[in-house]
């Protein structure tokens, strides 16, 4: 039974994993030695990484200036109506990971500069800003509301790598709709 | 009797939770003796009904913990929220399951909060790992 239970979860890997490498191709060559050079990750960004992707991907610090984000650290009992406290150790941890590299803290691209430059005072979210909004203002609403996307916080469900940080135009792909040439 | 209960918890607990999920239920069930001289022991049948029951949760909405992780514990779940896929919560189906005291006590908080408006009590929560252990 268990194995039999395994066969698609294994079919849908090796499909998935044939459809990322394909993706690779096509899309990231040249790439990859970048990529590579990325990779080892701070123990800080691991800790970022597991506690705040479990209910949605881990937004790239990068997107919000600090003051948005000791705000939001200083609120996760009530974080956008949902309880995401944590043990006073890891949510210090997280506060200076967030500190340490959101958009005014360091040089960032020029997506996460816009995007934390016009963050208002008011509303702790990256699909606020008005920067955003203006860079989704043209995708119908029908599409932010379908079930594989949800919610318009959902950036991976049409940014394909946006897990990566990369949100450029060739890596968008919206369910339903497929890729988009503005 | 009390012995028995231990027994049975106790093999329940070898196959389902490790040594440090069991520890923090033994707390669990200190802490409920302590609320209620009554108390006999955990149960999975209360248990079963502290999942599945309805509440107004946290954001006013009516909620239970099988909006995110479904009725077949054995199955992937998705956030209610924000539609995040949730690997399986029972033990059998995810050997990650009940491994580490400090991710329950966590998500314990945090969904007693989210689905009751309140923290579970010990009582509660013995119940309801009890609950997720059988499955
Ligand atoms: C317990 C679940 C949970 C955890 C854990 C969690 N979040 Fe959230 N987060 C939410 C929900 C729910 C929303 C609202 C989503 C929506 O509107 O679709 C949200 C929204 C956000 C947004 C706004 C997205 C937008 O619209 O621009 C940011 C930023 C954010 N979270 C950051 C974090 C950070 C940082 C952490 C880790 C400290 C974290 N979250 C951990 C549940 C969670
Ligand atoms: C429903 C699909 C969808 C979702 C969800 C979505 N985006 Fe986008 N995003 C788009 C589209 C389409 C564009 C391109 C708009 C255009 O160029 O006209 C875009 C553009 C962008 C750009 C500019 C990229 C460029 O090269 O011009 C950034 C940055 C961005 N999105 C970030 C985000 C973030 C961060 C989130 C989540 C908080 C998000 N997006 C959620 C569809 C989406
Ligand atoms: C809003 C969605 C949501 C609701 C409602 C919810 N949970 Fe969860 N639960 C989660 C998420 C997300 C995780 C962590 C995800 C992961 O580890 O894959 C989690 C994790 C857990 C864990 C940790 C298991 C482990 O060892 O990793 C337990 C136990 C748990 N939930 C029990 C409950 C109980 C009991 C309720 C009802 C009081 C409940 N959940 C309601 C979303 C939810």
């Amino acid at each position: 039974m268990k194995s039999l239970l395994l066969i698609p979860v294994i079919a849908t890997m090796l499909v998935g994993g044939v459809y990322l490498m394909a993706d690779d191709d096509h899309y990231e060559k040249g790439n990859i030695k970048q990529r590579a050079a990325q990779l080892p990750v701070s123990p800080q960004q691991q800790s970022y990484i597991k506690e705040c992707s479990s209910c949605h991907m881990a937004y790239q610090a990068e997107f919000l200036p600090k003051r948005t984000w000791a705000k939001m650290m200083n609120g996760l009992d009530d974080h956008f109506g949902v309880d995401a406290s944590l043990t006073a150790k890891d949510e210090k941890i997280l506060f200076d990971y967030l500190q340490k590299n959101a958009a005014d803290s360091k040089r960032v691209g020029k997506h996460f500069a816009k995007m934390a430059a016009s963050a208002g005072d008011t509303s702790l979210r990256i699909s606020d800003t008005r920067y955003f909004k203006k860079e989704h203002r043209k995708i119908p609403q029908k599409y932010i509301d379908q079930k594989e996307v949800k919610s318009i916080a959902n950036c991976n469900a049409c940014h394909q790598k946006a897990e990566s940080g990369d949100y450029r135009e060739r890596g968008i792909s919206i369910p339903n709709y497929g890729r988009w040439d503005d | 009797m009390k012995n028995l209960l231990l027994a049975l918890f106790c093999a329940a607990s070898l196959s389902a939770a490790s040594p440090e999920v069991t520890q923090y239920i033994e707390t669990l069930q200190s802490k409920a003796a302590l609320a209620d001289p009554a108390f006999e022991g955990f149960d999975a049948k209360r248990g079963e009904a502290v999942f599945t029951s309805e509440h107004l949760g946290k954001k006013g909405k009516t909620i239970a913990c099988t909006s995110c992780h479904t009725v077949n514990l054995a199955s992937k779940g998705e956030n209610y929220f924000t539609g995040k896929v949730i690997e399986p919560l029972a033990p059998s189906a995810n050997s990650l399951r009940l491994t580490s005291a400090k991710e329950v006590e966590k998500w314990l908080r945090r969904n007693f909060n989210d689905v009751y408006n309140r923290e579970g009590t010990a009582k509660e929560k013995g119940d309801v790992l009890i609950y997720i252990m059988t499955k």
